[in-house]
């Protein structure tokens, strides 16, 4: 195989506290649908896919990147070593990790999946887009298909004997999802046939397995507009026979595919559906126009599963060059700048990389943390399902609620890491010699697909804060202010808290004036506002699990002698989090009063005064 | 016929932490170091499955060591595929003699057919259980074990044991590297192999299986139950890091070089 040199990285010590410490596995495991899982086992399975990754997808990253697809004989070649490591991934079974149990998986808990996912994810960002996208369209068929289609498609995309796509985007229809002219054409046997042009597909096309079950959006003859009138298909590559096994092709061609700025080991595909008529589809279900809200099902997990796209390649990022500024020698220490004779130190000594690697650090940690309080709240919504409403509401909310901040804050911050990760380089980072500008590259789609982050933001203020009559917000904010009242003058973190008072206040303010505008002709002001009020929520939110995170690793510190190594560890949590909250938190002040200004001048400009060419 | 298989998975410090000898010379500063098992006992094992795949039986695998080696006799070992696993518990100094001679009792208990060990252990690289345990039970030896074809060849890709039982299963074939080359020897069972880096590419282990381990049957015996003295033959009087390498000098030209390394280095 032509494996490359493995760059992956991650701190499994960091891993294991955010699992065990901050939100503890235990809470959850060996219980209700958990049932069999544990500490031990949860933390073999965690080293086992970091060697996995390390081994494994690490090796083919760059290789990926630099070989790309190809179209050879009508068909996607993905890059060297890619079928190879898809039996293995399937083998080794780290991605039926949360698969349930009725389709051969796990049925782990959230919380552990979430981390496995950061883990291969991490490692090879364009590799797992294949077996991600596999996943998502199994868990679709899996919650809303017919017993037969289940029977005959999820098994199989859940284990990797056939992967799968979604297919939303049209040359005409990208965000605005509703404009969709793929149309369906029911037949007597109960069929459709599918005609229409799906672009951008992710992994439309590859040769890692036999099957690929496309998931079409499409509208059936004489459904009304918009994305009421979209119905859901399964659209395999090739038909299925009745015993289940690979039948004749279907009219499902690949027409090419794009050349990208990044993740170029995913293929991205333009595919036509029934260019010669004979396209066949099943309905997903037994009733029509039920497409969209069955799509969120895959949506919601895909958009967090985009969050911790941003959180692996960004914390990947942040430990290389970690790993370099250790290393490179350059200048003397800023205390001796006087004396050209003083000897060079490693570049970690000088303090503005030291700022770039704690803000590294801080963040990665916090988008983390925000990773895991969600997949917290999911852990128990599920443990709750249909015992407690009031409680199970509450968990299911905060997960709606933090989904497009994870997937937005994950995705951004991601992006301006990569950068700054280049940055603590010099000019090594820029180049292909080092990980870091593939990362970049990399995490730059993160913020477009799955929703670009500006259609997060407006999910987040015009769903998601009014959602319940308001109530997950508000659940969230009375979240915040009792962990405020509970650590009101810590000896630590006192100031810091009261940081944390503050910004929440900012957060309510901003929440309201929201309210204000949308009922007055100032509404226009809340698409203009809404990307800063994610911003700002998200900040509140990561500073609040960043703080919970050092509140207890302050306490666990005391105990250690100096010289033990989770001393330091410990100690790098509590940094972190008077970090975070002292140069970031005060920004969720400032964005507010930037939002109270109630600028106008982005839809206030006219087209023609932009520029003069 | 079945094979039962006898393997050793000991927990090592992993070759990617920073060893540090501690002040008094006497071992290593274990604090904040990571573990794993032993690479050429991970081969052994991947060896022990493929022939019980092929031939059918039963694998046993055995560790020596305080508490926190169940954890590699759970993951990888019994997660990788092992029926079921014997934990030695002992905390404190052993030697190779110790070791091989608990392997020993075991063994003569336990009955198997084939024994395989890793080569050597990637810590203190002593390489002599496998010999010692050999010896002590008057068992064929086979050390060394690797196999002709390369680990990129077919059958490795179709994961056939590189050991090969002879069909009366009466003995093994087993190519060794020896200098220079390979040997093929037959050694008659019961017997004891070691391993090479070059037999096989061991199997992850997969989730399923580590989900499994944790109920496979773990039998703790000590030392003393099995009637061994453990103290060790061989004392460690000094340990230290390898000397570190002395700065170089510039010479001013070849001439200069020349004299350096035929007078000072006589190198030339
Ligand atoms: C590498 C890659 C992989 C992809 N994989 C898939 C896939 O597997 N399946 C799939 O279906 N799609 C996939 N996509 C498509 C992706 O989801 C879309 O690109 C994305 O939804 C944005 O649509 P668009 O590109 O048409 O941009 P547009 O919708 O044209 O958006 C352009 C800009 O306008 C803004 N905008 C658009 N509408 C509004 C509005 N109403 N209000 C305010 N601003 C707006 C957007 O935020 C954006 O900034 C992929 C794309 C890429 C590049």
């Amino acid at each position: 195989m032509a494996a490359g040199i493995n760059r992956y990285k991650a701190d499994l010590r960091e891993l294991f506290f955010v699992l065990f410490e901050q939100f503890p596995f235990s809470e959850v495991a060996g219980k209700g649908p958990f049932d069999g899982w544990d500490d031990e086992t949860a933390k073999a399975i965690i080293k086992e896919s970091y060697r996995f990754a390390t081994e494994v997808l690490g090796p083919l990253n760059a290789v990926g990147d630099r070989e790309g697809c190809k179209v050879v004989d009508g068909g996607v070649k993905t890059p060297t070593g890619f079928k190879d490591a898809w039996k293995q991934l399937y083998e080794a079974g780290l991605k039926q990790i949360a698969v349930p149990r009725e389709f051969g998986g796990q049925g782990a808990p959230t919380s552990l999946y979430v981390l496995i996912e950061e883990i291969t994810c991490g490692s090879n960002t364009a590799f797992n887009m294949y077996p991600g996208l596999a996943w998502g369209a199994a868990e679709v068929i899996a919650e809303c298909a017919t017993e037969a289609q289940k029977k005959k498609f999820a098994e199989k995309m859940f284990n990797g004997v056939w992967a799968g796509t979604m297919c939303l985007t049209e040359p005409h229809a990208g965000s605005d999802v509703g404009s969709a002219a793929t149309r369906a054409f029911k037949q007597p046997d109960g069929t459709y046939k599918i005609k229409g042009t799906k672009i951008y597909i992710s992994g439309g096309d590859q040769d890692l397995t036999e099957n690929i079950v496309h998931l079409v959006l499409a509208r059936v003859e004489g459904a009304p507009a918009g994305t009421k009138g979209l119905s859901l298909f399964i659209v395999p590559k090739h038909r299925v026979n009745a015993d289940g096994s690979v039948g004749p092709r279907n009219d499902v061609a690949l027409a090419s595919i794009e050349h990208k700025m990044g993740i170029n080991g995913s293929a991205t595909c333009v595919l036509n559906f029934g260019e010669n008529d004979d396209c066949f589809g099943e309905l997903v279900g037994t009733v029509e126009h039920q497409g969209m809200p069955q799509m969120f099902r895959m949506m919601n997990g895909a958009r967090i599963a985009v969050g911790i796209q941003g959180l692996a390649v960004a914390s990947s990022a942040y430990l290389n060059a970690l790993d370099y500024a250790k290393d490179r020698k350059q200048g003397a220490s800023f205390k001796n700048w006087k004396d050209p004779n003083a000897p060079r130190v490693a570049i970690i000594e000088h303090p503005d990389v030291r700022r770039m690697l704690l803000e590294l650090k801080a963040t990665v940690e916090g988008l983390r943390a925000l990773v895991m309080k969600l997949a917290n709240h999911r852990d128990h919504y599920h443990l709750l399902a249909g015992k407690d409403d009031d409680k199970a509401a509450y968990h299911l909310g905060q997960v709606d609620l933090l989904t497009p901040l994870v997937k937005a804050y994950g995705s951004d911050e991601a992006y301006r890491l990569c950068g700054t990760a280049i940055q603590v380089y010099g000019g090594a980072g820029f180049l292909k010699d080092w990980p870091v500008e593939q990362y970049a590259r990399d995490a730059k789609i993160f913020s477009i697909y799955e929703g670009t982050n500006h259609i997060q933001a407006m999910d987040l203020v015009g769903r998601k804060l009014g959602q319940n009559g308001g109530a997950n917000f508000q659940a969230f904010m009375g979240d915040v202010a009792a962990f405020i009242e509970k650590h009101k003058g810590h000896p630590v973190f006192g100031k810091e808290i009261e940081l944390l008072g503050s910004a929440s206040e900012a957060v309510v303010t901003l929440a309201m004036g929201f309210m204000g505008w949308s009922q007055t002709e100032k509404v226009g002001l809340v698409p203009l506002t809404a990307n800063r009020f994610l911003l700002a929520m998200s900040q509140l939110a990561v500073a609040f699990v960043l703080l919970d995170a050092g509140v207890l690793a302050d306490k666990k510190r005391g105990a250690l002698s100096a010289t033990d190594p989770d001393r330091a560890f410990y100690e790098g949590k509590v940094h972190s989090a008077h970090w975070y909250a002292r140069n970031v938190l005060p920004q969720v002040e400032n964005h507010v009063k930037i939002a109270m200004i109630e600028d106008e001048t982005p839809t206030t400009i006219s087209d023609a005064a932009f520029a003069s060419a | 016929m079945p094979l039962k298989i006898l393997v050793t998975a000991k927990r090592v410090e992993d070759s990617e932490s920073k060893i540090k000898v501690n002040p008094a010379g006497t071992g290593i500063v274990l604090e904040g170091l990571k573990f794993k098992i032993n690479p050429f006992d991970e081969i052994a094992i991947e060896e022990a499955l493929r022939l019980t795949a092929k031939h059918g039986g039963e694998v046993v695998v055995v560790s020596i060591g305080g508490k926190e080696v169940v954890e590699q006799l759970r993951s990888p070992a019994l997660a990788m595929g092992a029926n079921r696993a014997i934990w030695v518990n002992h905390v404190g100094p052993m030697d190779q003699l110790g070791i091989a001679a608990c392997l020993q009792k075991i063994c003569e208990k336990e009955k198997p057919d084939l024994c395989i060990l890793g080569k050597q252990a990637i810590d203190d690289d002593q390489g002599q259980v496998g010999s010692y345990l050999a010896e002590a039970l008057g068992w064929s030896q086979a050390t060394f074990a690797s196999k002709e074809e390369s680990l990129e060849s077919e059958a490795e890709k179709s994961k056939a044991p590189a050991i090969k039982l002879s069909a009366d299963g009466k003995s093994v074939t087993v190519v060794r590297e020896v200098d220079g080359g390979l040997q093929t020897i037959e050694a008659t069972l019961p017997a004891v192999a070691t391993t090479e880096l070059r037999l096989n590419q061991p199997r992850y282990a997969s989730l399923p299986g580590i989900m499994k381990a944790k109920t496979k049957p773990l039998e703790e015996v000590t030392p003393a139950s099995l009637g061994v003295d453990m103290t060790p033959h061989i004392t460690v009087v000094k340990m230290t890091h390898p000397p570190a390498r002395k700065a170089g000098i510039k010479v001013a030209d070849v001439p200069a070089l020349m004299d350096k390394l035929k007078n000072e280095a006589r190198a030339i």
